[in-house]
């Protein structure tokens, strides 16, 4: 792990994006040789409602210091239904991270079509930018006591 | 009460004569007066080792899930608390009404802090009521403790659980009461995917903490059990009604395990939902 | 140990003018189980695939990653090219560099970097990946049209004449819907029943079709290509097989019934037929009615039948066959003004009528025999206000669409009457004219060329006064009250999905929109499919449209049908759902949020110690499952997972990410 204190951090940022909209934004977004920050990493997930809430806790432990999840606008759902249940999932999700002392900017959900390009980058930046101001993330990371690792094994 | 206990063992001899239930679960007496243990009673003849006093603290309904295919009926003593907790494994498929002969005993609140704000005292589902209904009230303070938290630094906030689960010795048993909890194989026990680590530090507990408040969190019916059995006397339930909390705000009334709740608040969806993620 | 190979690509420099593919490959060498790794030009390129099969044979590589531009473009192309390997097809993947890595980043140090980390996610998941297999699935080259408006009919008509078998499925006792009700068709203003009764006649007649007439769905099991139907055959009480349909019962029958077919304008038998060219042209008892069936006396029908084709004890029966594919032409029916619009009397002026009452009665075979009368005193109107918009575009009483068609028939009704009455006087109350159409404008320009007066704002009050309707509204251009004296008001209302349209969505798991259309799968570029499978749309089930597009419509619907039917068989995805029996509990979780209901809790044998035992399990349909994963989040205990995303390939590019 990278030490995180310098002049230059940089946050390690994850997005989960679902492969029918936000993954197609973001590839527009190459397309028209748009510009974002390089610390944004995409997970291609098919929907939204594929991400189980434990992949943030996870992303969280192992030093992110953001995660965003993306996908279709509701009512534009590839699965029809998918982003209603995202919703709702995440609406309590990132609650109950707030109130474990996870500031809500650390985690956030968006809405982003295949043709937003310009919002996905948008996104991207502001939660880099608000990330950057937050500073690095130490809250629930794991620690590493034994060589093993996480022992995840 | 000596007369609601002596109905109480004459209704579970009777049931146990006549071959209406295979064994009843209960409360017995130890050789403390101040604790009572949970019990089988499998022969008419030590019904009367029944108790029903102010310390029969222990959930009676979760027992049911060890013996999920019983020949005969399963005879449980239920107060509203346990009601609630057979409402929800049945909604849950975990139980089948069926297999259940339920034996209600109206409760005013036990040994156990958690009965203070309880709304359901009387058993809301039973095949019999031992006793008469108690009065019900309101607990207007249902989130009280939930909001003043709330109000905390995000700092304050983590600092706090932290410390908790700094005292966490992650034996699960908070998990292997609850009633909610009733997968066949518990996430946090599997190896294969490597969910989450089963070493007992702070980062593996607070991770098992938010996992299981998230698992459980839409289906907590508030009986407490959970931090009633922590050696370690972690709020546990804090967690848990977060999140029934941001269900009340978000999705409409909910209180779990009642004969009419919503089974799936998180399985299903209103097209006019709260949207915070335009 | 998996034996990966890594393959980075320069995509010339789009890929690398910004990032160094040299070090991507590189380091990859040092990941675990990367065997082989290096960089190329064009990774998609004829020799740049070549490359990866020699590589696949010298290292003996059983997962692939490659590094290039977004797997939307590729990820098939590099399947196809495994194909002809040992490599299962699904044990690749792509880390998108180019994308979302070289093309958005300028630093190059950075977008190196970036790069190391995607490509590193990719080993870390297809570290995690195991082989794949398409399945096929037998498509049953059957087809089973819900609904016998002119969309099924001519749905149905397109695929038996493609060779394939139909059954058409109606709920009423003649197939015919709306469209045989009209009297004429705008623009052209030929007769709808000259041109939609042949097309009845000629779905009965064809050898691929079969009719089934006062059915409903019952139920729907099974997926694309094996739908398992239950359809319910209402008791008709007399024996189709032999009635020849001479018509004596119904001239004997002694119980007369509003007619619905006349919209409630004229009556009709017990027994009946709904009009004179019903197909088919054999009558039904309506056991409402019947007084042997309500009251055990009458039995006449049965008396006079030469052919004792009447049966009193006939009951609804079921019926269950396999079907390849679906289409729902459920159609529409006409909204309820009376209770929404209690200002233009709510019903209690007789003649205050709908557009489709009026239909009747400008119609020949109607109730009046084409002409037109007041329902009331059979008297010949001389001013007739049309009224459009009743609860289309009102969102406060009706729905907030348009109901696209009203525009163009309120201007043919003008026409109609100005036609059949000499010196009459119409008034059309608008709030648009919307003519989007060949020939519409044109038509509405004559209409109002023959003397309609066009008001454009809305009828505030009907109200009675003598023996006329005063009319009171608002002339919105004039900006002014306006009373208008009427013999006849005519009340161009709203579509609404037909009735019962709700149960058959339900039963075919697909989904309707906030005003109870049926949802197609994509507004644009899906228009006639569902978001299930084998279920396609014909016709206003799935919103407002005159004739012209119900018939389009329906034709392209046919065309899916036919072209699903010309496969004997179709490969599915294998990047489905999957339930671990044995970690399953059975709670249910995972059926309550599948949008596509492929999801079954079964019953399986088990043990549990000495005891044999009958267990509940979820079970995944993998014909139906179109491979979301909600699923596979809402399990808590992970029995669930989604091939090709699974839980633990999810989890080790987190991980990876973070390294």
């Amino acid at each position: 792990m990278s030490v995180k204190r310098d002049e230059n951090w940089e946050p390690q940022i994850l997005a989960f994006c679902c492969n029918w909209c936000t993954y197609t934004g973001a590839d527009l977004a190459g397309l028209n040789r748009m510009k974002y920050p390089e610390n944004v990493r995409v997970v291609r997930v098919p929907c939204s409602s594929r991400v189980n809430p434990q992949f943030i806790l996870r992303a969280f432990q192992k030093g992110c210091d953001g995660v965003l999840v993306c996908g279709c606008h509701p009512g534009d759902c590839h699965y029809a239904t998918g982003n209603y249940f995202t919703r709702r999932r995440f609406m309590l999700m990132q609650r109950l991270l707030e109130y474990n002392g996870i500031d809500p900017k650390r985690f956030q959900a968006r809405w982003i079509s295949g043709s937003e390009a310009a919002k996905f980058r948008d996104t991207v930046t502001r939660v880099s930018q608000e990330i950057k101001e937050l500073g690095p993330n130490k809250k629930f990371q794991e620690e590493w006591y034994s060589e093993g690792g996480a022992g995840n094994e | 009460m000596s007369s609601i206990i002596e109905e109480l063992q004459s209704t579970v001899k009777k049931l146990l004569e006549d071959g209406t239930v295979g064994y009843v679960i209960g409360w017995g007496a130890t050789r403390f007066p101040d604790r009572t243990t949970p019990v089988f009673i499998t022969r008419p003849e030590d019904a009367h080792k029944l108790v029903w006093n102010h310390y029969c603290v222990n959930g009676t309904a979760k027992y049911a899930l060890d013996d999920r295919y019983p020949e005969k009926k399963i005879g449980i003593i239920i107060r509203g608390c346990d009601s609630r907790a057979v409402n929800r494994m049945i909604q849950d498929n975990q139980l089948k009404r069926e297999n259940l002969y339920l034996i209600g005993i109206p409760c005013d609140g036990k040994e156990n802090p958690v009965c203070e704000g309880c709304q359901h005292k009387n058993p809301l589902v039973y095949d019999v009521l031992i006793g008469t209904p108690v009065e019900e009230k309101i607990n207007p303070d249902r989130f009280k403790e939930v909001a003043e938290f709330e109000k905390l630094s995000q700092d304050e906030k983590y600092e706090y659980w932290a410390k908790q689960y700094d005292k966490c010795i992650h034996c699960y048993a908070c998990r292997n009461v609850c009633p909610a909890c009733n997968c066949k194989e518990c996430y946090a026990d599997q190896y294969r995917v490597g969910w989450q680590g089963k070493q007992n530090n702070r980062n593996s507990n607070q991770v098992y903490g938010l996992t299981r408040a998230f698992h459980v969190g839409d289906r907590c019916i508030e009986c407490g059990e959970c931090e009633r059995v922590c050696p370690m006397g972690l709020p546990i339930m804090r967690q848990t009604k977060k999140m029934l909390k941001d269900i009340n705000d978000l999705f409409g009334d909910y209180e779990c395990g009642l004969n009419d709740s919503r089974p799936h608040v998180l399985g299903e969806f209103d097209l006019q939902d709260r949207d915070e993620f335009m | 140990m998996s034996r990966i190979g890594v393959f980075v690509c320069h995509c010339g420099t789009n890929i690398a003018g910004t990032v160094d593919v040299a070090r991507v490959a590189e380091a990859m060498k040092a990941e675990p189980g990367v065997v082989f790794a290096t960089d190329y030009k064009y990774m998609c390129s004829e020799p740049g695939q070549q490359m990866v099969k020699d590589m696949i044979k010298e290292h003996k590589l059983d997962r692939i990653v490659i590094c290039s531009c977004t797997p939307r473009m590729h990820e098939n192309t590099f399947r196809k090219m495994l194909k002809d390997t040992d490599v299962n097809p699904y044990m690749l993947e792509i880390a998108n560099i180019r994308e979302q890595c070289s093309w958005v980043h300028t630093d190059k140090e950075k977008a190196t970097e970036k790069a190391i980390a995607l490509a590193r996610m990719a080993v870390a998941k297809v570290g995690r990946d195991f082989p794949l297999f398409t399945s096929t699935i037998p498509i049953h080259k059957k087809a089973l049209v819900i609904g016998g408006g002119i969309a099924g009919i001519q749905a149905a008509l397109d695929i038996a004449d493609a060779g394939y078998q139909v059954t058409l499925l109606e709920r009423e006792p003649s197939i015919g819907g709306r469209m045989v009700m009209l009297d004429k068709t705008f623009p052209t203003l030929d007769c709808s029943a000259c041109i939609s009764t042949p097309k009845m006649v000629e779905v009965s007649a064809h050898p691929n079709i079969e009719l089934r007439t006062s059915c409903e769905l019952e139920d729907v099991s099974g997926y694309v290509g094996n739908f398992e139907v239950t359809i319910r055959q209402k008791a008709r009480y007399v024996n189709h097989d032999i009635c020849t349909g001479c018509g004596l019962c119904e001239t004997k029958c002694p119980t007369k019934v509003i007619s619905e077919f006349n919209q409630g304008m004229s009556e009709r038998r017990a027994i009946y037929k709904s009009f004179a060219q019903a197909v088919p042209a054999k009558p039904v008892i309506d056991p409402d009615h019947c007084r042997k069936l309500q009251e055990g006396k009458c039995g006449v029908c049965q008396a006079v039948c030469p052919l004792k084709a009447i049966n009193f004890e006939d009951k609804d029966t079921t019926f269950t066959d396999t079907y390849g594919a679906i289409i729902v032409s459920t159609g529409y029916q006409l909204i309820q003004w009376q209770d929404l619009y209690p200002e233009y009397g709510g019903g209690r002026f007789k003649d205050v009528i709908s557009g489709l009452q009026f239909e009747r009665l400008v119609n020949a075979s109607g109730p009046t025999e084409g002409h037109i009368l007041r329902p009331s005193d059979q008297t010949e109107p001389k001013d007739v206000v049309i009224v459009k918009c009743v609860g289309s575009r009102d969102p406060k009483k009706g729905k907030s669409y348009c109901s696209r068609a009203c525009c163009m028939y309120a201007a043919k009704h003008a026409h109609q009457i100005l036609e059949k009455i000499p010196d009459s006087n119409v008034y059309v109350f608008y709030m648009d004219v919307r003519t989007p159409g060949k020939g519409y404008e044109e038509f509405y320009d004559r209409t109002r060329k023959d003397g309609a007066n066009y008001i454009r704002g809305r009828v505030a009050k009907i109200y009675k006064e003598g023996g006329r309707l005063i009319c009171r509204g608002e002339d919105s251009l004039l900006g002014r009250q306006v009373t208008v004296e009427a013999d006849l008001v005519i009340l161009e209302t709203a579509m609404v999905p037909a009735d019962g349209i709700g149960e058959v969505v339900h039963k075919l798991g697909i989904a309707m929109d906030a005003d109870g259309w049926v949802q197609e799968a994509h507004p644009k570029l899906r228009p006639v499919e569902t978001q299930t499978a084998g279920v396609y749309l014909a016709g206003t089930c799935q919103g407002p449209k005159d004739i012209p597009d119900t018939v389009a419509q329906a034709s392209a619907a046919a065309a899916k049908v036919c072209g699903l039917f010309s496969k004997s068989e179709m490969e599915t995805s294998p990047m489905t759902s999957k339930v671990d029996q044995s970690k399953c509990c059975g709670c249910g979780h995972c059926e309550v949020c599948c949008p596509y209901k492929a999801i079954t809790l079964v019953e399986i044998d088990d043990r549990e110690g000495p005891k044999k035992i009958r267990r509940t399990v979820a079970s995944v349909n993998s014909g139906l499952c179109q491979g979301c994963g909600c699923c596979a989040a809402a399990c808590r205990t992970g029995a669930i997972d989604l091939l090709g995303f699974t839980n633990d390939q999810i989890l080790r590019e987190v991980d990876a990410l973070c390294q």
